[in-house]
């Protein structure tokens, strides 16, 4: 209890400092994770809604695969990653490993099946017969897609939130590709093992105080998005 | 004026043939019921005119036109809506055909007023119960003005006084829409076919059996199967011949065209009985008198066709 008292007493103090490095780890945190949900949205809705209204061979084969990636622990996608990536891995000419970009390959793998699985859930939980109704009335291939997501918006903030939750809070992937440099890969999740690594408890708390207020702050936002009242 | 003229439509699903319509045409400005029984491909043919599917062969044209967008309102069976209030979803579908703000408020007041749905304008569309649905989903399609109007299966899955009501209703509303409007009803149920609709055109397998003014195909039914589904009983003479007797056509006592009733029940309907039974393979009814003695259920009644058709088979 007295190390938790303390972490919050040692948060609030790095935060009110001005602590630059602080502000950098948390401005790399939100940077990478924020990228790997954004691109993980730009491929998982479509790919969600496709799995959701398409019939094609293999569907339930790639929804069972989708649905495994779900749960995936988070360090395999990074060893997987880190044998892609490393210098003498097929991608090594790229020079990513033990760059923010690794980790945001990294945390994009983890993130789009969560997307792609809420996106396929919350798609068929919409009548059948919504995209045929929207066709009807006039709208364009590109307003229909819109006008469906905004019915299926529920599910797909949800989606959001599971994909940055899950990524702003694994650590094992962003270890393995992102290697905890110091001033360039270090983000909240593996400062925390460092500093608890070192003894200094109060500050491995701080951290993690921190990384919990960020997630529930974005996530709050979301909710706060998702449940508003019909327009 | 805007006609609907199809021309060597085939439809093919799973290499199963659907529909097979070499040539269909509604003229402009008419009501026809699309009649005929679960499966026989009815909601397809309105899939395909809306353009919502695409045919295998054949041409589907609107006054000699290709479709373009706006020329077809359809209403779903099954009603569906987007979250938000009625209004909102009347007037999405007018705010996507580019209608301005102020008429468009003028639309939906006017079909909200002529469907009955004035009160439910503010509520959610996802709420409402089934007949109120359906009363929105129609409201929705008067709204469009569409030259092209069709509907698929207006009544279904509403309860028994509101059908009553919208029988009545909905062709006062299908005759206030602007006069070259082209409707299609899609139904199963003969009543609504002929309450509807001024015109007929029977679909049984995906082939048209029949077609043309609703009271015309009604006294000349081509061959069995249209017979049986406008509520003949299709009966064979001694001499093979088929002949389709409609409701009450039955009378009791040896006849020139006579057959054996086999009676299984007797229904008291109240006002008068019936006897239903068999003649042949065939199921048929004969109205009883109260003066009339009530044969014995499981004997054989002579009796003899007063009113038929002959038809093919």
């Amino acid at each position: 209890m007295r190390d938790l008292a303390t972490g919050l007493a040692e948060a609030l103090a790095m935060l009110l400092r001005g602590d630059a490095e602080l502000y950098g780890v948390i401005g790399r945190t939100l940077f990478i994770s924020g990228t790997a949900t954004a691109l993980a949205m730009i491929v998982g809705v479509p790919a969600g809604y496709a799995l959701a209204r398409g019939r094609f061979r293999g569907r339930t084969l790639l929804l069972a695969a989708v649905n495994t990636g779900m749960g995936m622990p988070p360090v395999v996608v990074g060893l997987i990653v880190w044998l892609l990536l490393a210098r003498s891995g097929p991608l090594g000419g790229l020079e990513l490993i033990y760059t923010p970009g690794a980790m945001v390959i990294a945390q994009f793998a983890i993130a789009t099946p969560l997307v792609i699985g809420f996106t396929t859930a919350s798609i068929q939980a919409l009548p059948p017969r919504l995209p045929d109704l929207l066709t009807s009335l006039g709208a364009s291939r590109l307003r229909t897609l819109w006008l469906i997501s905004r019915e299926a918006r529920l599910g797909l903030l949800a989606a959001i939130m599971a994909g940055f939750g899950a990524v702003v809070s694994e650590v094992g992937a962003s270890m393995a590709v992102g290697g905890n440099l110091r001033g360039s890969t270090r983000v909240l999740t593996t400062a925390i093992v460092t500093v608890t690594g070192r003894g200094e408890v109060a500050e491995a708390v701080a951290f993690g105080l921190i990384l919990l207020a960020l997630a529930f702050a974005v996530t709050l936002t979301l909710t706060w998005l998702q449940q508003r009242r019909d327009s | 004026m805007s006609g609907i003229a199809i021309r060597g439509l085939r439809f093919e699903r799973d290499g199963r043939m659907v529909l097979d319509l070499p040539v269909l045409d509604f003229p402009a400005g008419s009501t026809t019921a699309v009649f005929g029984p679960n499966g026989s491909g009815k909601s397809t043919l309105l899939r395909v005119i809306a353009g919502l599917e695409r045919p295998s062969a054949g041409t589907v044209t609107f006054g000699g036109n290709e479709r373009r967008r706006g020329d077809v309102a359809i209403a779903f069976q099954e009603a569906v809506f987007l979250r938000g209030d009625v209004r909102s979803n009347l007037a999405l579908g007018l705010e996507l055909r580019g209608i301005e703000p102020a008429e468009r408020e003028r639309r939906i007041e006017r079909v909200a007023r002529e469907c009955g749905i004035a009160p439910l304008l503010d509520r959610r569309a996802t709420r409402l119960s089934a007949g109120e649905g359906q009363r929105v989903n129609l409201a929705r399609t008067l709204a469009l003005a569409a030259p092209v109007m069709l509907l698929d299966e207006p009544l279904a899955g509403v309860d028994r006084i509101m059908r009553r009501a919208l029988l009545e209703e909905l062709p006062l509303l299908l005759r206030a829409v602007p006069a070259a409007t082209t409707t299609l009803v899609v139904t199963h149920d003969r009543e609504e076919a002929f309450r509807l609709a001024d015109r007929l055109v029977v679909l049984i397998g995906g082939r048209v059996t029949a077609g043309g003014e609703s009271g015309a195909v009604y006294r000349a039914p081509p061959d069995r199967a249209t017979a049986e589904l406008l509520g003949y009983t299709v009966l064979e003479t001694a001499s093979g011949e088929l002949l389709a007797v409609p409701p009450g056509g039955l009378r009791r006592g040896p006849g020139a065209i006579g057959f054996e009733l086999r009676v299984g029940r007797v229904v008291d309907m109240g006002r008068h009985r019936h006897a239903a039974g068999w003649i042949g393979r065939a199921a048929a009814e004969l109205k009883l008198g109260w003066d009339e003695p009530v044969p014995a259920e499981g004997a054989t009644v002579p009796v003899h066709a007063a009113e038929w058709v002959a038809v093919e088979g």
